[in-house]
């Protein structure tokens, strides 16, 4: 059999993906009111600002608290902030 | 997306806001992390702030207190295939299933290649990385880890400062997927390489394949130590010019792993900006440390190792600013003290050495910010060791002190809007807020001494090639031998 007609095995180049188990949303809020909500920023302030100035006049019954950085990564709430928070809004890198 | 991940599985709702062309990409994230899905809004790249957020926030909202669809309630598991063999049959066949594409949405339709970096590859084949696996001492089947602790060291004005421990399985991003040394092999088949080269395609898998954050386009890399010569690398004229097999194969590899064991997909796992033309296709170049003078440090000595031992450094490719001269008028300023550099530095009719030093420096950082790297000649280094440069920390040093301007010339700046948080954090030379400082206050715009490097290349053209700066991390090649 001529070299160009044989057949071989060719070996995957791609890289191992861990399987992934797939987890189900959090329950939404059934209110907002009396409601402690994050405001997660990063980055776009053109949007977070007027956002965030939107969400405190138009819901003035949620408990808003914010955390903000200019760079990409968002900052945590620690665990003892996850312990009351009742949601998280994050915009606009994840 | 880890964040929202963790947030969700522990009950607290989240909704994300992104930018329209991301949402693929976020989509893809979210799977990757477990919350398929994930709940998103898009905001506009164009609108202004508040008519954006008069469109979006009912949705916001909405994301918050709309009940669960079935499917969102849902759990499960995604596993996709990944067999071992990826194909039977001839070269010629072979060569058309590694060379197919996929048109990307995101892209405007065009085609994107599926195991390749969009060049003709060499078909791996069982023989072909089983001779390629005889390039290294280590098993096929080794999880590529860490083969030391390791200090992360920031790239000029970006990051670092932590440590990694020897063992950690190292992931390749964007998709985080882990590698066997034969997998990298596979890659390296594909790019050309050769089993000798495969070492330090081991060390570049390593240091993360060229795959960064998911952004890494590749690579660029810096190579030390012995190593170059036992693979024939090219270190002096032409160095980054087309025709050295392992200038081209090895420096191609990155894009290879990127695209396979990273999963680099464009607008699909990935959002790029543009890409970088000089990493298109590799970025690497290797130290002549016979050019150095008596008493600097090469490269591999400045990051910790010994002089005979071979090291790889992450490298920006990104041009370095600076006077540009062509080599005869930097000859005529040290032989004679005649051109362009001689009457800048008045010292017309008085043969050299010269320092050149100011008149690179100027207009250095006029557009950009950040240290340099300079590719430097033997003979422009020994000027510099005749004129009292003991070593390459005494020029960084230099330099650095050269790159100061005030406060109020600083803010103009595009780069340190991100640099300084919004200007929220601690200027490092004051220890003070950057908001309390004085407008004539001085700060670096070379963040370091050595956020600059200098590699000794060889040849006799006196031009220096300036790059993105700094001293980053460095890989052992030695340890995958």
């Amino acid at each position: 059999m001529a070299e160009t007609e044989k057949v071989h095995k060719y070996l995957n180049p791609v890289g191992t993906q861990e399987p992934v188990d797939t987890s189900p949303l959090a329950p939404r809020l059934d209110t907002l009111d009396g409601k402690e909500i994050y405001l997660s920023i990063c980055g776009e302030p053109d949007i977070t600002i007027p956002l965030e100035k939107k969400l405190k006049m138009d819901y003035p019954n949620v408990i808003w608290k914010t955390k903000k950085t200019y760079n990409i990564a968002p900052i945590r709430i620690s665990e003892e902030e996850m312990k009351t928070a009742d949601a998280l809004i994050l915009g606009v890198c994840w | 997306m880890p964040y929202l991940a963790e947030l969700e599985k522990a009950g607290i709702p989240t909704v994300l806001i992104d930018l329209v062309e991301e949402t693929e990409k976020v989509r893809h994230d979210a799977v990757i992390y477990g919350i398929p899905e994930l709940r998103l809004v898009e905001a506009s790249r164009t609108l202004i702030g508040p008519e954006d957020v008069d469109n979006i926030i009912e949705d916001v909202i909405g994301g918050l207190l709309r009940p669960l669809t079935d499917k969102e309630e849902k759990s499960g598991k995604w596993a996709p295939e990944q067999p071992r063999i990826i194909f039977e049959g001839t070269h010629d066949e072979a060569k058309v299933f590694f060379d197919q594409s996929e048109n990307i949405a995101g892209i405007l339709d065009a085609p994107f290649a599926v195991y390749t970096d969009g060049l003709p590859i060499n078909v791996p084949t069982e023989d072909r990385v089983k001779e390629m696996l005889t390039g290294t001492s280590h098993k096929p089947d080794e999880v590529i880890t860490l083969q030391r602790d390791v200090e992360m060291r920031g790239m000029g004005a970006l990051g670092g400062g932590m440590t990694r421990k020897k063992g950690e399985v190292v992931k390749y991003m964007p998709m985080g997927r882990t590698a066997t040394v034969e997998q990298v092999a596979v890659n390296a088949v594909m790019a050309g390489c050769k089993p000798e080269y495969f070492p330090m395609v081991l060390a570049i898998a390593e240091s993360g394949g060229g795959t960064g954050d998911g952004r890494g386009g590749g690579g660029g890399f810096v190579v030390s130590g012995p190593f170059y010569k036992e693979i024939g690398m090219n270190v002096s004229y032409g160095r980054f010019s087309p025709g050295n097999p392992p200038n081209k194969t090895i420096g191609r590899v990155g894009s290879l792993l990127w695209r396979n064991l990273g999963g680099y997909k464009e607008t699909v796992s990935t959002i790029m900006t543009y890409g970088s033309p000089s990493m298109n296709g590799g970025f690497l170049y290797a130290e002549y440390a016979e050019g150095l003078p008596e008493g600097w440090l090469g490269l591999n000595e400045e990051l910790g190792f010994k002089k005979d031992e071979s090291i790889i450094m992450p490298a920006g490719s990104s041009q370095g600013g600076g006077q540009f001269w062509m080599p005869g008028v930097y000859r005529a300023l040290q032989k004679s003290g005649h051109g362009a550099i001689s009457r800048w530095l008045d010292v017309k009719g008085i043969p050299g050495p010269h320092n050149f030093l100011d008149y690179l420096c100027d207009g250095m950082w006029t557009t950009r910010e950040g240290g340099v790297t300079l590719a430097m000649v033997p003979s422009i280094a020994k000027n510099l060791f005749d004129l009292g440069f003991k070593s390459k920390d005494e020029v960084y040093e230099y330099i650095y002190k050269k790159s100061f301007e005030p406060v109020k010339q600083y803010r103009m700046r595009g780069g340190p809007d991100f640099f300084t948080n919004g200007w929220m954090g601690i200027e490092k030379t004051s220890g003070k807020h950057w908001k309390e400082l004085e407008d004539d206050y001085m700060v670096p715009v070379c963040p370091e001494p050595r956020a600059n490097c200098i590699i000794i290349v060889h040849g006799e053209e006196t031009v220096l090639d300036r790059f993105q700066g700094g001293h980053g991390t460095a890989w052992s090649i030695d340890t995958w031998r």
